[in-house]
């Protein structure tokens, strides 16, 4: 026995390490702070979603629907993120998605359409291959449906998308840039420039010489609709980009200040009266005029120069 | 006697009982996957039945193959190859017994409970708390029975199987008790790292540990060949265990867990492929020159193609945990057609493998037809190449539908056929496990067998 002790010792110390770093570590290190967009089950006289809860895992919908979206998710509403999961236990992310994805279900379809759907899901879907549910009685079927019209509900947009809390709450108080200085608006022209005017255009028309390309037109700031936007959400926008276009997160670029500056700039371009962007020849052209002009030497460092 | 009606105390009971233990859930098991499977093709087949609707099938599919006829069976087997190794019996027939009717009881209330839906609400835990309770019980007791066994060997020398065996029993109770979350309700993510841990460790510290250690035992019994590098084992063996536990959080890589869990989980995963390589090169430098007897002997062909799988597998699994393939790949059939590769390509065709050589070993009595075993082998081997066809193709199918933005009611209709097919498979499955179920009853159970029970029942490994 004593040949072995040592094999022993070593694998009870390796489990327990393991154990340490990936069981126990993240229990301590990784407690969301609710983001207030999780789901909320409020109980009415017709429905109790709470319930509904739990027909949702009785009946095992979570083995083929998931309830988290992905970045690369198209048409499946906000990016999910930590905070919105700190209430749901046993969690429902699902791992397989043979049907859609859940996280942003509700409100989507009527309610009547969601019971039909679970009744016989190929009356109102024809292709599916969903199973009839048919067997839940009334009261189930309805505190399913109550579950599901809760889901996103919290992320849900009504009237206009909101920045996420933590846009009012962090980021705005340490705001370091005063973002309706006529001086703040101008550094923040040359970030405008360097990273926005391709898409968005040089006078923030959306007609940079690449919205030709988008099937999302880039926005046109000249809007006086934008007037309207507070600090924070366009602050939001910058730094989180727009889920299903090719806005992209400027978070990974550029720094808070640059995109406080920036954020500065982007509110002197609202206008009274919109400039409208409908004719090919207002496009923003790509000159070769602009293009700097470069030694054979800069082209290629590497030749040595002949 | 009624208690040795019971618990039997004869030698090679308690792995025999295990055995066709096992054998019995396959059946329910397999047969619970099949039809979900032709409820894809044909999703009006059953109507209100709760209990036959396709999540309900889902839960109780792979809670009777995991726990019922993958778990049951290794216990079995491990019941005659630990005590084969340590040159002794045993240490309780009785105990092993007793293990086996908790472990049934188990089967039976899964059974009632999770085809009415009475679940957890976890994948691969879904069993409710007093069934979690028996599980780490009987987990436990079997872990005491093998310990004390090795404890009374009668070698010096522990063989390589018997490292894997005393890892798994010692990892694997754990693994479980943290993984149910019985008593527990942690908040969302939480509870879906500690629900992955779970998810993936079943597979990494049982599955593959037990079934690795067989394949070690099988290939030179099988082969009559020295296992060629008892070094290159324990590296192998060190690897599992340092490299499989933190993987699990790979199944859950774009959700909002914390990146540096999610990079350990990547990192492990690749490395994973060191002790693969190292356990396969093993098996094939044993089998080197041994190649043609898979033509003639059965249990060797089905432990070779397990290998076999086990390649194509442990190759896939670490290409998948890649950020960027997992992001093309998650949430598809190909991921299902994953998990069969490892559980019924893989550990289902060493367990077979490891029945039938140790069950005649055990009972004294031959296989009633070796045609039988051939066509278990053909309608296994094909059923489950044409399920992980199908499956795959499926998969990528829906991959290309979700990173290109098609909408499911439009993938759905393109992959009709793969559904169809993979129904097709499950009854070939299905069909050959029926057949290996109706062998091992006419081996076991024919009246000439009987007569000559009293002489051969001394006929032992």
């Amino acid at each position: 026995m004593n040949g072995y002790r040592l094999g022993a010792i070593g694998i009870v110390i390796t489990f327990f390490t393991i154990i340490t770093a990936t069981v126990l570590l993240p229990m301590v290190l990784f407690n969301p702070v609710p983001s207030g967009h999780g789901n909320k089950y409020v109980k009415s006289d017709v429905v109790n979603p709470a319930r509904g809860r739990q027909i949702y895992v009785r009946e095992g919908c979570f083995y083929c629907h998931t309830q988290f979206t992905r970045l690369q998710d198209r048409g499946y509403g906000p990016l999910v993120k930590a905070g919105d999961y700190v209430w749901e236990t046993p969690h429902q992310l699902g791992t397989a998605r043979t049907g859609p994805d859940l996280t942003n279900e509700g409100g989507r379809f009527p309610s009547e359409w969601q019971k039909a759907h679970l009744i016989n899901p190929r009356a109102v879907k024809p292709g599916s291959i969903m199973p009839s549910f048919s067997h839940l009685s009334n009261r189930d079927m309805n505190d399913l449906v109550g579950y599901i019209q809760t889901l996103g509900n919290q992320r849900t947009v009504h009237a206009y998308v909101e920045a996420p809390a933590e846009y009012e709450q962090v980021y705005l108080p340490r705001k370091t840039v005063d973002t309706n200085s006529d001086a703040a608006a101008n550094a923040g022209r040359g970030i405008y420039t360097q990273n926005c005017a391709a898409c968005h255009g040089l006078e923030g028309e959306g007609n940079g010489p690449n919205s030709i390309s988008l099937e999302k037109k880039p926005a046109n700031f000249t809007r006086a609709f934008y007037k309207q936007y507070p600090d924070a959400f366009w602050f939001y926008r910058v730094s989180e980009g727009v889920a299903g276009t090719r806005m992209p997160r400027f978070n990974e670029i550029l720094t808070e200040e640059e995109r406080w500056y920036l954020v500065a700039y982007l509110k002197s371009l609202p206008q009274n009266q919109e400039i409208v962007i409908d004719k090919l020849d207002q496009l923003n052209k790509v000159g070769q005029v602009h293009l700097p002009k470069l030694t054979e030497q800069e082209w290629e460092p590497h030749s040595g120069g002949n | 006697m009624l208690l040795d009606a019971v618990l039997s105390n004869r030698e090679g009971s308690a792995a025999r009982n295990f055995i066709l233990s096992a054998i019995w859930w396959s059946i329910l098991g397999m047969g619970a996957g099949m039809l979900g499977g032709l409820e894809f093709s044909m999703p009006d087949l059953i109507h209100n039945i709760p209990q036959l609707s396709f999540p309900h099938l889902r839960m109780w599919h792979v809670n009777a193959v995991a726990i019922g006829w993958l778990s049951m069976g290794y216990v079995g087997a491990m019941y005659y190859m630990v005590p084969s190794l340590a040159k002794t019996k045993l240490w309780s027939e009785r105990l092993g017994n007793f293990t086996m009717w908790a472990w049934n009881a188990v089967m039976v209330g899964a059974f009632c409970t999770l085809i009415n839906g009475s679940t957890e609400g976890r994948e691969y835990a879904e069993l409710g708390a007093v069934l979690d309770v028996l599980v780490a019980i009987a987990l436990v007791t079997i872990a005491a029975n093998v310990y004390m066994t090795v404890v009374n060997r009668k070698v010096k020398k522990l063989y390589v199987s018997l490292w894997y065996f005393l890892g798994a029993l010692f990892w694997f109770p754990l693994v479980y008790i943290i993984g149910q979350r019985t008593f527990v309700a942690l908040p969302g993510l939480n509870d879906a790292i500690v629900g992955w841990f779970y998810g993936h460790n079943i597979l990494g510290m049982w599955f593959t540990t037990v079934g690795v250690g067989m394949m070690y035992y099988l290939l030179p019994r099988l082969t009559n060949a020295p296992l060629y590098s008892h070094g290159l084992s324990m590296l192998g063996f060190w690897g599992i265990a340092l490299f499989y536990a933190p993987t699990g959080t790979h199944h859950i890589l774009q959700s909002p867990v914390p990146e540096w869990l999610k990079a350990i989980a990547v990192i492990s995963s690749v490395f994973l492929l060191v002790p693969v390589l190292t356990v396969l090169t093993n098996f094939f430098m044993t089998m080197k020159g041994k190649w043609q007897q898979v033509v003639t002997d059965m249990p060797l062909r089905f432990a070779v193609t397990s290998c076999m799988f086990y390649l194509v597998t442990c190759t896939q699994g670490p290409f998948q945990a890649t950020r960027w393939v997992n992001w093309y790949l998650h949430f598809t059939q190909w991921v299902v057609g994953h998990a069969h590769l490892a559980l019924l390509g893989t550990f289902s065709f060493i367990l077979t493998s490891a029945i039938y050589y140790g069950l005649p070993r055990i009972t004294g009595r031959d296989w009633h037809s070796q045609g039988l075993i051939r066509a278990h082998y053909w309608l296994k081997f094909l059923g489950f190449l044409l399920m992980m066809l199908s499956l795959t193709i499926a998969g990528l199918i829906q991959s290309a539908g979700w990173a290109f933005g098609v909408p499911v009611d439009q993938w759905g209709l393109q992959i009709r056929p793969y559904w169809g097919l993979r129904a097709v498979s499950g009854v070939m499955i299905v069909l050959g496990q029926c057949i290996f179920a109706y062998n091992a009853f006419k081996s076991l159970y024919t009246p000439a067998a009987k007569a000559a029970d009293a002489k051969t029942a001394e006929v032992k490994a």
